[in-house]
């Protein structure tokens, strides 16, 4: 228990020190008194009593200071004392410390807010029991999805996993009160969903295997605990509600615990219905029971103890019994590949690890430059500081001393800038938190950083004041005690010619990030005037869900037609017409293609195309060109003959050079199917993505196929506002009850597409023009310190008769050598690492000369003004005065 | 005044704790005490007494009370804890040890 003392007299001395003190002089008081008195008592005259006295206690001073050492508060009192000599010395440079601050600040927050992405998509586990067991199933090609009756055999024939669940991210139509209709997005999931991720309910309970034995048989919700509170008002007697889902009736049984949104980390579910309850979810599908339609993503909880490879031998020979059963279905070449759970397999997983290793690389550089920055800036202090510093080594401070006060200063900067970093990525994360893709899919963007995050932030101040702090005070208390006392300039030449280097690569690198900004920009313009296959401008969309209101065929049919007809009558729509789910957005439906008069090719040579069904005037209001034959129009009725129009990918997958007017192909794989007759051509267009090559894309009549999803497109000449505004009278006039989602401009509606672009230009710019100000005020700083060092010679110079011009190109030379190095080193290196960025360019090279144009002069012209103030103080220097002052 | 004899290093501590073992001392009386009991060889030069005194106190061997001494002023009383009382035992021990040591080293013929 002596320890419990130790820190209680550590404490008292800590927090009772004047009182300490006080008692520290009574007792040597006490001490002299007691030992005159007895000196007079044995005779000695008392003016002699208080010399004897005074000398055998010795140096009194001393002997307290001893003391005061043995408090065990030396060690947090020298700390308080280099603290408050260290903001001192900070606020006696304001400016300094200010850009010193606010150059840490912007470091670290960049890397905060770097790392928190990182951490929140990549790190953190979802919020499952066990999430490392989990394994999220794909085929190795890419492909995720797999067919419902591939589920069921895999999850009974494998003997790796002790469950295999299966779900299906799907909007539907929920309605709390009457006329009220709300568009959600959830999870069919399969009866074992709960009971496998081990997610306890928050309220009420989950559904069990036994709720998914039988179509249609039980009619049962569970809730987010975000929609519980956003559209139940945090009801607590919820379980039990009715609710309508597509109009039909179903009962709330739970509510998930908070935070729980499903299984992938980027969409959030915000419902869970039995799959069994797929005839409500999704009407008149009847995916579940076929083996071509692959439309669940399934994920298994491997058994203790067994592998991921393992598991995928075992799916794999699952995998090729199911190859034999079903050729025309599998392909014996199929392979299973399991990947962690969260990011919809290796899907979102590669490009997101790829675009967070970027992120952090360029983050960490830019921490780098601002490091360089302030070690700059500590030696400029610490060189001022020479006299100071001598003086004191020769008074006998010990050099770790020293080196301890000058580390508290840096160590106090990177606090305060670690402080601002920290408060800046929480903004940011915040901000990007806040904002909201026009898109029908429950995104999740939320960005929270957490105690991981916070101690990644004290790490990178730490290791930032490690960096910037160490070297220069080393190097500060190494003087030579005789010239520094002198305050004549040492032999520092050789010791610049490394910060020199350090200011080339600093130019270099924020030329590279310039140029890649740069580069990001102007692809997105390219993006932005890229043929899409269809005219933004001048266009607007509503989308709406028929089926999930209860329309059979026939009544969408006539809707249809009803709604066509009233928005093409409106004044100011210069064409109207439907498709069934516009392009770029998500969910875009392939089909096997195949001639009709060739035989089906085997499931390896198979090519897919995206069909879309279209009602006549699509085409003419989304702006898409007619390249051949004819447009859709009224004789294209159900009974009809089959027609498609098709773009010309499509015609040069099937029939390359031919006029495919008047051909036939089919969308099946049936080889009785009569086949569809193409009766035009359309122009190709962007599908997917903005970066995809061109894709064969079919056309088919919406009065011939009906449709699931509907996206009503009108072209305009009014403003989009306006348009939209009498679309959507038109659309709830015909019906008051549906939802209507993605309603606005065309335009604003490709933010979605647009994303990687704009990611990667708003994080590029955001980092190229950081590098660039460090880079600026590191120049800046260099060509200062460099004037100051020699004013007396310039002085001299001028004295002598030297004109400004040579002054000035004296002082200039260097650093503009400096400059063109540097430069050039970032242009060659951004050459030939042009090809990483490729990816995410559209239209432009990334050897594009007008950017490497534009990056260079803007470069070049921060450089100058970096270097204007200082050399323009170097040609006002008065020669008299520099030369009377040393 | 003769040159005092040095301490042994690590003996102020020991002689500190034994002197104070017998009844609470004065840090002045502990000084004193310790050249009048050795004969006047051991002279402690009375101020370096002190951050002795402290750092015992301070690692919780002896404590220290200010109480009224025989003239009513107040001074400084030390006495041991009961660590103390185990740590002067261990380091009695130790010295016994030390001095038979040397004494067998040094009367080695």
């Amino acid at each position: 228990m002596r320890w419990l003392t130790i820190v209680g007299n550590t404490l008292r001395s800590l927090f009772q020190r004047r009182r300490a003190e006080a008692e520290l002089e009574d007792e040597f008081q006490d001490h002299l008194e007691r030992e005159i008195e007895s000196n007079i008592r044995a005779g000695m005259p008392p003016a002699e009593a208080r010399l004897a006295a005074l000398r055998l206690i010795g140096p009194i001073a001393f002997h307290q200071e001893a003391c005061r050492d043995w408090r065990g508060t030396a060690y947090l009192e020298t700390c308080a004392r280099d603290l408050r000599y260290a903001v001192h010395m900070l606020r006696r440079t304001p400016l300094l410390t200010a850009a010193a601050v606010l150059t840490l600040a912007l470091g670290v927050g960049a890397n905060t807010t770097v790392f928190t992405f990182v951490d929140n998509v990549l790190l953190r586990p979802i919020p499952v029991r066990d999430p490392q067991q989990l394994a999220f199933l794909s085929w190795s090609a890419r492909s995720v999805t797999i067919s419902y009756p591939n589920y069921t055999d895999l999850r009974d024939r494998n003997r790796v996993f002790s469950n295999l669940i299966a779900y299906r991210y799907i909007p539907v139509s929920m309605s709390v009160q009457a006329r009220e209709n709300y568009r959600i997005w959830g999870n069919e999931a399969s009866g074992n969903y709960f009971e496998t991720l081990g997610v306890r309910p928050f309220l009420g309970r989950f559904f069990g295997p036994a709720e998914d034995d039988k179509p249609d048989g039980h009619p049962v919700l569970v809730i987010s605990h975000r929609l519980w509170r956003n559209r139940f008002a945090a009801d607590p007697n919820v379980v039990g509600r009715r609710v309508k889902i597509n109009g039909y009736p179903f009962t709330v049984i739970g509510v998930a615990p908070p935070g729980f949104g499903g299984t992938e980390l980027i969409v959030s579910a915000d419902y869970w219905a039995p799959m069994s309850m797929e005839p409500r979810i999704e009407p008149g599908n009847d995916w579940p029971h076929s083996r071509y339609a692959s439309n669940i993503w399934a994920m298994g909880r491997l058994r203790p103890g067994v592998t991921r490879a393992q598991a995928e031998a075992d799916l794999n020979r699952i995998a090729r019994q199911l190859a034999e059963t079903y050729p025309d279905v599998l392909d014996r070449k199929s392979r299973f590949h399991l990947s962690p759970p969260g990011l919809i397999g290796e899907a979102l997983r590669g490009p997101i690890t790829g675009f967070g290793v970027v992120l952090m690389g360029i983050g960490g550089l830019v921490l780098l430059l601002a490091c360089v920055n302030l070690a700059g800036m500590v030696t400029a202090r610490a060189a001022d500081r020479r006299r100071e510093i001598g003086i004191r080594l020769a008074l006998g401070a010990s050099k770790g001393r020293l080196l301890r006060q000058l580390m508290t200063e840096s160590l106090l900067l990177a606090a305060m800038g670690g402080l601002a970093g920290f408060a800046i990525a929480f903004g940011a994360c915040k901000l990007f938190s806040s904002w909201r893709v026009n898109i029908d899919l429950p995104l999740e963007t939320s960005l929270r950083p957490d105690a991981l995050v916070l101690g990644f932030t004290a790490a990178a101040a730490v290791a930032t004041t490690l960096l910037f702090g160490l070297m220069p005070a080393l190097q500060a208390i190494r003087t030579d005690l005789i010239p520094s006392l002198k305050n004549a300039p040492g032999s520092r030449f050789r010791r610049w010619g490394v910060r020199d280097l350090i200011v080339t690569g600093q130019i270099a690198l924020s030329v590279i990030l310039v140029i890649c900004s740069v580069l990001a920009v102007r692809s997105l313009q390219h993006a932005l005037a890229l043929n899409l296959g269809f005219e933004p401008a001048g266009a607007v969309s509503a989308s709406f869900d028929l089926w999930l209101q209860g329309y059979d065929k026939g009544h969408s049919r006539t809707f249809d037609a009803a709604l066509l007809a009233k928005a093409s009558a409106l004044p100011g729509i210069q064409a109207a017409g439907i498709i069934d789910n516009f392009p770029l957005r998500i969910g875009e439906d392939n089909s096997i293609v195949s001639r009709v008069d060739r035989p089906i090719p085997p499931p390896s040579e198979r090519h897919g195309a995206i069909v879309y069904r279209i009602s006549p005037g699509y085409l003419r209001a989304a702006g898409t060109k007619l390249v051949l034959g004819r447009d859709l129009d009224s004789r294209d009725r159900e009974g009809a003959p089959a027609v498609a129009i098709v773009n010309q990918a499509f015609t040069e997958l099937l029939f390359a050079k031919e006029n495919p007017v008047g051909k036939y192909f089919r969308i099946t794989i049936r080889p009785s199917d009569p086949g569809i007759e193409i009766v035009g051509v359309a122009e190709t267009g962007k599908y997917e993505s903005l970066g995809e090559d061109p894709k064969p894309a079919v056309f088919l009549p919406i009065e011939q196929t009906g449709t699931e999803g509907m996206t009503l497109v009108a072209r305009t000449s009014l403003p989009p506002q306006q348009a939209v505004e009498m679309l959507r009278k038109t659309i709830l006039d015909l019906d008051p009850e549906l939802t209507l989602y993605s309603v606005g401009g065309l335009k604003d509606q490709l933010s979605f597409p647009l994303f990687p672009a704009r990611a990667a230009a708003i994080v590029l710019g955001v980092f190229g023009f950081l590098a660039m100000v460090l880079a600026a005020t590191g120049l800046f700083a260099l060509m200062a310190y460099a004037v100051a060092r020699r004013t007396r010679e310039i002085g001299i110079r001028m004295a002598l008769g030297a004109r400004p011009g040579r002054v000035l190109s004296s002082v200039l030379k260097r650093t503009l050598v400096l400059c063109a190095v540097g430069v050039s080193l970032g242009a060659l290196v951004t050459l030939a690492a042009g090809r990483l960025l490729a990816g995410v360019l559209y239209g432009v090279s990334p050897r594009d000369p007008v950017t490497y144009a534009t990056a260079i002069l803007l470069m070049s012209l921060v450089a100058l003004l970096a270097c204007w103030s200082p050399a323009a103080r170097a040609i006002r220097i008065d020669p008299a005065r520099t030369l009377r002052e040393e | 005044m003769g040159k005092p004899t040095d301490l042994v290093q690590g003996t102020l501590d020991l002689l500190i704790l034994k002197t104070i073992s017998l009844e609470p001392m004065n840090g002045w009386a502990i000084a004193k005490r310790i050249v009048q009991v050795s004969g006047s060889v051991l002279q402690v030069q009375q101020g370096s007494l002190y951050p002795a005194l402290h750092r015992l106190e301070h690692q919780g061997w002896i404590m220290a009370e200010w109480r009224d001494s025989e003239n009513r002023r107040r001074a400084k009383f030390y006495s041991l804890t009961a660590a103390g009382r185990k740590r002067l035992q261990s380091e009695l021990d130790n010295w016994h040890r030390l001095s038979n040591a040397i004494g067998l080293v040094i009367e080695a013929v």
